[in-house]
C-alpha cells in the first residue's frame, strides 16, 4: 500500500512499489486522462505534476510517491476552466487530442513559474512532448494566450515580452 | 446502437433505392434511411416506430438536442463535427443543440459512396456532404410540415433559424423541441423525392464557411475524451503482447511461462492461433493489471522459429525492386497513353533518375490497442478503428465465428493516420479473451507498436523522361513497386493493380507519351506487410515526379514554376483539374514571393504542386518550400507556403489546422523519419530511435485555403505529398545538390554539392 495525495484527495494505492505511477492511476484510480504514450520518458504524454514538477509517470514509480502530492488533468482546474484549458479550447488546439492532456499539464508547470514566458523558452519546456498530429504551432499560441490571460488575472501589468 | 445481430448480411449502402423516413420515436424524431431497400412509401408511412430505428443518421430528442451519429473514424479531423456541420446547415438547428456520437460496425452506417464503413484517403467530407445535406434538408421539411399544420398556416410562410421555426406573418412560432414534442412529425420521401430536394446555395449557407467550434475539442482538454485504450468493463484482465523479433512470417516452437508464473496477479500465455493471417507469432502475457501483464511478458521464455524473412533487410527489399525494375515484363500498367519507346528514339534529350523512400512508421500516440469481451454469443469490441467493417471481420476470423454476431464499439481515436485500418490488434484481444473467459484489454508497448507496423513501404522508382529539342516533356515511362490491396484493373487488362500504390503517377501534366508500370516487390511485402499511411502512394509518387519534373526544367533552362505551368495546359483528360492545379502554384508563388526577391547565398526556394490523394478526389495542392542549406549539407526549412485549392471550405479553421498537419507531416517524412529492416525485424522500437518532427523543428507556415465554390474535397493528407519534393527542389536551388532518397539527409546533401 502507498499512500499519496492526488487532485486534493488523499488516497492509498495497492500496488508493488515499481508499478509505475502512469498505470496505478489510470487503472486503480481509473482517471484515464493521463496517457501512456512510449513508456519510455520519450513523448510526454504521461505527464502528470508531483509536488508541481512535471514528471512523466510512465517513469515514476508508485513507491517513490508516498506522501507526495500529485496533480493529473483531472485535477488541474475545478471546472477545466484553468487558463490553459480555457487557451486550448479558444485555439482549437487539439485534433487526436491524445496527448494534450500531457501537452497541458507540461505546459502548466512553466506558467505557474514564468507567465511571461519567450517562444524560446516556450519551445524548450515542450520540446520533450510530442504531438503525431502536428498541432504544435497551436499549442505555442494557446500557451501565449493563456500566460497573457493569467498575466491579465494577477494585474500584474508587465508588458508581454517580444518573441 | 449495437442491437444489429439480426443483419445477416453485409450490404453495400445504395441510398439510391431506400426511402428516407423521417418519424416520430419513442425518444423523439429520428431521422434517416429506412434499413429495407425499396420500402415504399405508404409502407413506410404506417410503419411501427421501430422501423426508423437504428437506421438513423440522427435524430432530434424531446429537448431539441440533435444527435449526429457518425460512421466516420475521427482521430482527430473533428469529422463527427463536419458531419453535424453539414446537417446543421439544411436542417437549420442553433450549433449549441448539436451533438454527435460514433456509429457501431453496422451496415447501416456505411459510407453512402464507399459502401462500407471505412475512413480514408481524405474522402470523408466529400463523399459524405451531399447524403448528409438531404438528410438535414429533410429534417427541415418535415418538421416545417409538421409546425404548419400545427400553427395552421401554409409550409412555405415559414422560416427555419437556429432550431425554431417561425411565422414572420403572424408572430407565431415553434421550437424544434416543442415541435418533436408534439410528436406528429412524420414523412416520408421517396429516392426521387430526396434527390430532388433543392438544396441550398452557397449564397444562402449560414453554417458551411463557418468555423463553429468542433463538438469534441472541449472534451480534449479536461482529460474525459475516451480513446480505446480507456475503456474499462467490470471483470477485466489485462493482455500484453510479445512479438517475435522477426515482423512478419515468425512462428512460435515454444513458450516457457515458469517465470512468469511467478509474477503476481499472471494469469496465462496464449499463444495466437491467427487464421486471419494478420500476425505471425504473437504470444500474449494476460494478467490482473497491465503492469503485471508487462513483467509477466518479460518472464517469458519464447522460442522461435523466424521462417522466410528473418535474414532479410532493407538492402534486401531495395535490391530486389532494382532487380524486378529490369525485367522487361515485370508488373502492370497503371498508364499507357502514346508510345514512349517511339517518342524517345527521336527525343533531343533523355533523363533517367531513381527516387527511393524509406520504410515508415505510423506511430500514432495512441498505441494500437484493443478490449473484447463476449457476451451471451456475442463478441463486443472497444477499439477505435477506420474499418470497422474489416475490423469486425478480423475479430470474427479470429473468434472463429461469423462477424455478424460482432459488435465493434467504436472509441476516439489517439490519432489514425491510416494505422487504425488494419485490424491486427482484434486478435490478440479476441484469442486471449476467449482463452481467459473474461474481458482482456490488450495494450501494445510502443515498441510492439513500432516494430509491427503496417508500414509504408520501402519503394523504389525509376524515372525516364524524353525531351524535344526545345526542352518539352514528350516521353514519360516509369517503373514502381508497391502492396497489393484494394486490387483494381490494370489498363493492360494483365491482371489486378494495385492503384494504391502508383496513384499520383497519373499527374495532370500534359504528355504526350506517358507510361506508368507498376512492380510488386513480393519480398518486401511478405517481409514488411505494408499499411496505408497518411496519403499513401501521392506520398512517394509524388516525391519522383515533381523531384523529376524538377530536373528537366533545370536541363531545360526554365524556371521550375513556369515549366509545370506550360505543362498544365488542361488538354483532354486534364481539363479542369490542370487549371485548378496551376492556378493554386500561382496561388503558392504569390503568397511566398517566389522569385520576386534575390535569397541569400546558401538559400533557395522550391516548388512542388500535386493533386492527391486521386485524380478523382484531388485536392489542388502547391507548397514552396524556402531552405537553407550550410556547407556540411544541413538543411534548415525557414518557411513553408502551402496553398490548397478545397472547392468548399466547410470549417476553414479546422481546414487550415488539417493542411498544417499534414505539411509538417510531410516536413517529417522528409527530413526526420526513417525505419530500417534488419534481419528481418524493424530496428527502431521507440522515439529515440524513430524521431518525428518535434516543436523545436517547426518551420513557420503559411497557407491559402482557396475555396472556389466547386465541390467540398478532402484536407487530411494531400499536402503530406507536397512537403518532400518542395524541399528537395528548394535544396537544389540553395546548393545545386540534388537528392533523390527520402529522408534526407545532411550527408547525401553533401555527397550530391558539385564541389
Amino acid at each position: 500500500m502507498t499512500t499519496f495525495n492526488i487532485n486534493g484527495r488523499n488516497i492509498s494505492v495497492d500496488a508493488a512499489p515499481d508499478t509505475p505511477l502512469l498505470w496505478a492511476i489510470r487503472e486503480q484510480l481509473q482517471m484515464t486522462g493521463t496517457k501512456f504514450g512510449c513508456g519510455a520518458g520519450l513523448c510526454g504524454a504521461c505527464t502528470v505534476h508531483i509536488n508541481s514538477e512535471a514528471v512523466r509517470s510512465c517513469q515514476t514509480a508508485v513507491g517513490d510517491v508516498a506522501g507526495k502530492k500529485i496533480t493529473t488533468i483531472e485535477g488541474l482546474s475545478a471546472k477545466g476552466d484553468h487558463p490553459l484549458q480555457k487557451a486550448w479550447v479558444a485555439e482549437q488546439v487539439p485534433q487526436c487530442g491524445y496527448c494534450q492532456s500531457g501537452q497541458i499539464m507540461q505546459a502548466a508547470s512553466l506558467l505557474a513559474k514564468n507567465n511571461n514566458p519567450t517562444k524560446e523558452e516556450v519551445v524548450q519546456h515542450m520540446d520533450g512532448n510530442l504531438c503525431r498530429c502536428m498541432t504544435y504551432s497551436r499549442i505555442q499560441k494557446a500557451i501565449m494566450r493563456a500566460a497573457s490571460d493569467m498575466r491579465t488575472a494577477s494585474n500584474a501589468g508587465t508588458e508581454r515580452r517580444p518573441t | 446502437m449495437n442491437t444489429h445481430v439480426k443483419i445477416t448480411k453485409s450490404e453495400p449502402a445504395d441510398l439510391s433505392r431506400r426511402s428516407f423516413l423521417v418519424g416520430s420515436v419513442a425518444a423523439g424524431l429520428a431521422l434517416g434511411y429506412s434499413a429495407v431497400p425499396g420500402l415504399d412509401s405508404a409502407l413506410a408511412a404506417t410503419a411501427p416506430a421501430s422501423n426508423f430505428d437504428p437506421s438513423v443518421w440522427y435524430s432530434i430528442a424531446p429537448d431539441g438536442i440533435v444527435t449526429v451519429t457518425c460512421g466516420k473514424a475521427d482521430m482527430g479531423q473533428h469529422i463527427a463535427s463536419t458531419m453535424a456541420q453539414i446537417i446543421a446547415e439544411e436542417l437549420g438547428a442553433n450549433w449549441k443543440d448539436m451533438r454527435v456520437q460514433l456509429a457501431s460496425n453496422d451496415p447501416k452506417f456505411n459510407d453512402p459512396v464507399l459502401g462500407a464503413q471505412i475512413t480514408g484517403g481524405s474522402w470523408s467530407t466529400m463523399m459524405n456532404f451531399d447524403a448528409m445535406s438531404r438528410a438535414g434538408a429533410a429534417g427541415r421539411m418535415a418538421l416545417t410540415d409538421a409546425a404548419a399544420a400545427a400553427m395552421g398556416v401554409p409550409a412555405i410562410e415559414l422560416v427555419v433559424r437556429d432550431s425554431v421555426i417561425s411565422h414572420p406573418k403572424s408572430k407565431k412560432s415553434m421550437s424544434f423541441a416543442d415541435i418533436v414534442k408534439s410528436g406528429k412529425t412524420t414523412k416520408t420521401f421517396t429516392p426521387d423525392e430526396l434527390k430532388a430536394i433543392k438544396l441550398k446555395t452557397a449564397d444562402q449557407y449560414t453554417m458551411i464557411g463557418v468555423s463553429v467550434p468542433p463538438l469534441d475539442i472541449p472534451s480534449k482538454t479536461n482529460g474525459t475524451a475516451k480513446y480505446g485504450i480507456d475503456v474499462m468493463l467490470p471483470g477485466m484482465v489485462y493482455g500484453k503482447i510479445v512479438t517475435p523479433p522477426v515482423r512478419f512470417g515468425a512462428t512460435v516452437k515454444a513458450v516457457d511461462d515458469s517465470a512468469a508464473k511467478k509474477v503476481p496477479g499472471f494469469i496465462k500465455a496464449v499463444t495466437l492461433d491467427d487464421k486471419t493471417a494478420t500476425t505471425s507469432g504473437w504470444v500474449v502475457a494476460v494478467a490482473n493489471t497491465y503492469a503485471n501483464a508487462r513483467k509477466a511478458a518479460d518472464a517469458l521464455k519464447i522460442t522461435y522459429d523466424g521462417g522466410p524473412n528473418a535474414k532479410l533487410s532493407s538492402q534486401s527489399l531495395l535490391d530486389e525492386a532494382r532487380r524486378l525494375q529490369t525485367l522487361d515484363d515485370s508488373g502492370q500498367f497503371f498508364v499507357k497513353d502514346g508510345d514512349t519507346a517511339a517518342a524517345l528514339g527521336t527525343a533531343a534529350k533523355v533523363m533517367e533518375a531513381e527516387y527511393t523512400t524509406s520504410i515508415n512508421i505510423h506511430a500514432p500516440m495512441e498505441p494500437m490497442n484493443a478490449t473484447a469481451e463476449l457476451k451471451g454469443d456475442i463478441w463486443h469490441i472497444y477499439s477505435g478503428n477506420q474499418f470497422a467493417t474489416r475490423s469486425g471481420a478480423i475479430a470474427a476470423g479470429a473468434a472463429g465465428v461469423d462477424p455478424k454476431f460482432v459488435v465493434m464499439h467504436q472509441m476516439w481515436l489517439g490519432g489514425g493516420f491510416g494505422r487504425r485500418l488494419d485490424a491486427d490488434m482484434m486478435v490478440p484481444a479476441v484469442q486471449a479473451a476467449k482463452a481467459v473467459g473474461k474481458p482482456v484489454k490488450v495494450i501494445y508497448s510502443r515498441e510492439n507498436d513500432m516494430t509491427m507496423d503496417f508500414s509504408r513501404p520501402l519503394t523504389f522508382q525509376k524515372v525516364k523522361a524524353g525531351l524535344d529539342a526545345d526542352g518539352k516533356l514528350i516521353a514519360w515511362p516509369t517503373k514502381r513497386w508497391g502492396i497489393p490491396d484494394f486490387l483494381s484493373p490494370s489498363v493492360d487488362k494483365k491482371g489486378p493493380l494495385e492503384a494504391f500504390t502508383v496513384n499520383g503517377a497519373d499527374f495532370f501534366y500534359t504528355v504526350p507519351n506517358h507510361n506508368v508500370r507498376a512492380i510488386l516487390n513480393e519480398m518486401a511485402h511478405n517481409a514488411t506487410p505494408s499499411g496505408q499511411l497518411r496519403s499513401v502512394a501521392p506520398g512517394w509518387t509524388f516525391w519522383a515526379v515533381e523531384s523529376m519534373v524538377d530536373e528537366l526544367a533545370h536541363a531545360s533552362g526554365k524556371d521550375p514554376a513556369q515549366y509545370r505551368i506550360d505543362m498544365l495546359d488542361g488538354k483532354g483528360a486534364n481539363a479542369g483539374g490542370a487549371q485548378r492545379l496551376r492556378n493554386t502554384l500561382l496561388a503558392a508563388m504569390g503568397l511566398s514571393g517566389y522569385g520576386t526577391k534575390q535569397l541569400p547565398k546558401g538559400e533557395g526556394m522550391g516548388v512542388a504542386c500535386v493533386s492527391s490523394q486521386e485524380r478523382a478526389t484531388a485536392s489542388w495542392t502547391a507548397c514552396v518550400a524556402h531552405v537553407a542549406v550550410s556547407a556540411s549539407g544541413e538543411v534548415k526549412v525557414k518557411k513553408l507556403t502551402v496553398a490548397t485549392d478545397v472547392g468548399t471550405a466547410v470549417h476553414p479553421d479546422n481546414i487550415r489546422a488539417q493542411v498544417e498537419g499534414a505539411a509538417l507531416w510531410g516536413l517529417s517524412l522528409a527530413l526526420y523519419e526513417k525505419a530500417t529492416l534488419k534481419d528481418g525485424g524493424i530496428e527502431q522500437t521507440n522515439f529515440d530511435s524513430y524521431t518525428p518532427l518535434r516543436m523545436s523543428q517547426v518551420p513557420e507556415v503559411a497557407i491559402s485555403v482557396i475555396a472556389n465554390g466547386e465541390k467540398a474535397t478532402g484536407v487530411g493528407e494531400p499536402a503530406v505529398t507536397v512537403i518532400a519534393p518542395a524541399i528537395g527542389n528548394a535544396i537544389f536551388n540553395a546548393s545545386g545538390a540534388r537528392v533523390r532518397a527520402l529522408p534526407i539527409t545532411a550527408e547525401a546533401v553533401k555527397g550530391a554539392m558539385k564541389v
